[in-house]
């Protein structure tokens, strides 16, 4: 019992001094505040465009050559909510192509003939389909034109007295299971991954310091000389660069999710409720992150021979949140199960979980939570193997 | 007091120390004397408990430091080969920490800070970082902080390795009143003038090995010099001209 105060105490030097040292370190506090502010400044302005173009879907401006070809599909389009029909560019491609003009409709000279014989008119939509930014304003343009296809097909049908619903054999309906929430979530992704990436930006420049940084300085030596466990002085060092990481990752769910407020969200035909047990939610899953982001960057660090190759390894390392991120975004990820036993795959399936709107499991939480800080005592134990390395302490 | 037997290091198929025997009293200043690379840092990082020894045993007091390398620990004070401060903590912050891992707390821990802050003249840099601190300066927080604990024991390792004289002399008086005070003292030095001076005993090390021990004038009549340097090449660098 004595012996574990003792411990406990030490840890708790080793703590405040390691935090104490760093907050005057000018280049962790700005490594602390770029890690987070970055991720609200990035989601602010994606959701932002987000919502831009969504609006810029809504007003179409359809520029058209040959409008004279097609007079009553012109004025048809003209009278659709959100649309303005403009005089077409003389060189429809090139405009396109050097991206004058989203999108472009060519009515061929041969399409009164065909339209009136009650042939297929042809009518050339173009665009560019490698540029995204472009998708809902030709999507807009494509669900115009097969709207007003089928309203005249239904004409002609009826004026041949055939009953439109015959030329109909589906009716595709669509069921949609995703709540409008979970939806949103989807959108909203990016903010897992900057939580992910807190965990590991916040963290970075203490754990280096306090390792690399000891032993580039001179000061590991002196340090070992004194009646420390080694345990002791891993988990100080630990603990501190996890409570950076907890600061920078709570700061930026709480302005992440603060700022989804001044977002039209309700333009993006999304609702998102975000309060207080979501935000329990998050930090249930992102905390214990914290531990291990540390507890891994520390141990790397010990192993650099230097605070610049240990900066070269916290680069690497973070590529490993952004990797799972990716992978979320291009593989939209249904839960299973064996997930919240991955680090950082559980968290970022967690956290977008909470922020869909549906709870997982406490199980979950706390398989994921305890797989951290598992993965945490691994390392710090490794980091302790090094300290009693002589070849890593003196550096040969 | 501490104890050396037969006390061995090897880097690889180098013998930085082979077989370095001796023991150091309380109330007396040890020199170590020997060229670079003769094994002195070596050594004492063994006795500071940061190296193990390949072989041999230590002991400092009644602790046998092989065994239980952090209770020797307690009883030393150090100042290793690298000050190695802290540059964005002050001198008082640093003696402080230091007395915090040695378990002192509270009004004692600030009691005794001041007190070496005042006793090694520290006052006007205490609550300064120490960053712009002076080698000297750097040199007298280090030594503040490896005696925050009343060690019995005290390892310097060249500590007055590049200073100016004020600060030579400064460090030389702190080591003939921690030898009033009873202690043990060992310190390692190149400088000749230095040991003659300050030590009872002197150790000259060369090549890992102990090639005389003695008092000053023991080792200058054994080498049969009167002047200790020439003793110092006759002993550590036999068959070298004078």
């Amino acid at each position: 019992m004595r012996r574990t105060t003792r411990w406990a105490r030490l840890v708790r030097v080793v703590l405040v001094k390691e935090l104490v040292d760093s907050f005057r370190d000018k280049r962790a506090l700005g490594s602390i505040l770029l890690s987070i502010l970055i991720g609200p400044l990035i989601t602010g302005f994606m959701m932002n465009r987000i919502a831009d173009r969504q609006r810029a879907a809504d007003d179409v401006r359809i520029p058209i050559v040959g409008s004279e070809n097609a007079p009553a599909l012109v004025q048809w389009l003209s009278q659709q909510s959100g649309v303005v029909v403009a005089t077409g560019p003389s060189d429809p491609e090139q405009a396109v192509r050097d991206q004058v003009e989203y999108v472009v409709l060519v009515v061929p000279p041969d399409f009164s003939d065909k339209f009136r014989s009650s042939r297929p008119a042809a009518i050339r939509v173009v665009a560019d389909s490698a540029r995204s930014d472009s998708r809902p304003q030709v999507d807009r343009v494509h669900r115009l034109l097969q709207q007003y296809s089928a309203e005249i097909g239904a004409l002609r049908l009826i004026g041949r007295g055939v009953s439109p619903a015959a030329a109909r054999p589906l009716q595709v309906q669509e069921v949609e299971v995703s709540t409008t929430q979970q939806r949103a979530a989807r959108l909203l992704s990016v903010i897992p991954l900057m939580v992910l990436l807190a965990a590991f930006t916040g963290a970075m420049q203490l754990a280096t310091d306090a390792t690399a940084g000891e032993r580039e300085r001179g000061s590991l030596e002196a340090l070992l000389v004194n009646p420390v466990p080694r345990g002791a002085l891993a988990f100080g060092k630990v603990m501190a660069a996890a409570l950076a990481a907890m600061l920078a990752v709570a700061v930026t769910a709480v302005l992440c999710t603060g700022l989804l407020r001044f977002i039209p969200l309700q333009e993006l035909g999304m609702r998102f409720r975000f309060g207080a047990p979501h935000m329990a939610g998050l930090m249930a899953a992102a905390l214990p992150m914290c531990l291990l982001t540390a507890a891994a960057q520390s141990c790397i660090a010990t192993m650099a021979k230097s605070f610049k190759e240990a900066q070269t390894y916290m680069g690497i390392l973070i590529l490993a949140p952004m990797l799972v991120g990716v992978l979320g975004t291009l593989y939209p990820i249904d839960n299973q199960p064996w997930m919240y036993g991955v680090p950082l795959l559980g968290q970022y399936v967690l956290l977008t979980s909470v922020l869909g709107g549906y709870a997982p499991s406490p199980v979950a939480f706390v398989a994921a939570g305890i797989v951290c800080v598992a993965g945490a005592a691994v390392f710090i134990r490794a980091t302790v193997a090094l300290l009693n390395s002589e070849r890593i302490v003196f550096g040969r | 007091m501490i104890t050396a037997v037969d006390l061995r290091k090897y880097f690889g198929p180098v013998a930085a120390v082979d077989g370095v025997s001796f023991t150091a009293g309380n109330g007396h200043v040890t020199g170590l004397l020997g060229p670079n690379g003769a094994g002195k840092t070596t050594t004492l990082r063994m006795l500071y408990g940061v190296m193990r020894p390949d072989g041999g045993t230590i002991q400092v007091d009644d602790v046998d430091a092989t065994r239980h390398p952090q209770a020797a620990q307690a009883r030393l004070g150090v100042l290793p080969d690298v000050i190695g401060l802290y540059p964005r903590l002050t001198a008082r912050e640093q003696i402080r920490y230091y007395g915090e891992l040695h378990g002192i707390e509270g009004g004692r821990l600030e009691e005794r800070t001041t007190e070496l802050l005042r006793g090694l003249d520290l006052m006007h840099i205490a609550d300064r970082r120490s960053a712009g601190y002076s080698h000297g300066e750097r040199t007298k927080v280090a030594m503040a902080r490896a005696l925050v604990h009343d060690p019995q024991n005290v390892l310097l390792d060249e500590p007055t390795n590049g200073l100016d004289v004020m600060s030579t002399r400064a460090v030389r008086a702190i080591i003939r009143r921690l030898k009033a005070e009873g202690r043990c003292v060992l310190f390692s030095s190149h400088v000749m003038q230095e040991v003659s001076a300050l030590c009872d005993s002197i150790l000259v090390i060369a090549g890992g090995k102990v090639v005389a021990y003695g008092s000053p004038d023991e080792l200058r009549a054994r080498a049969g010099h009167d002047n200790l340097e020439d003793a110092f090449v006759a002993l550590a660098a036999p068959g070298e001209p004078r």
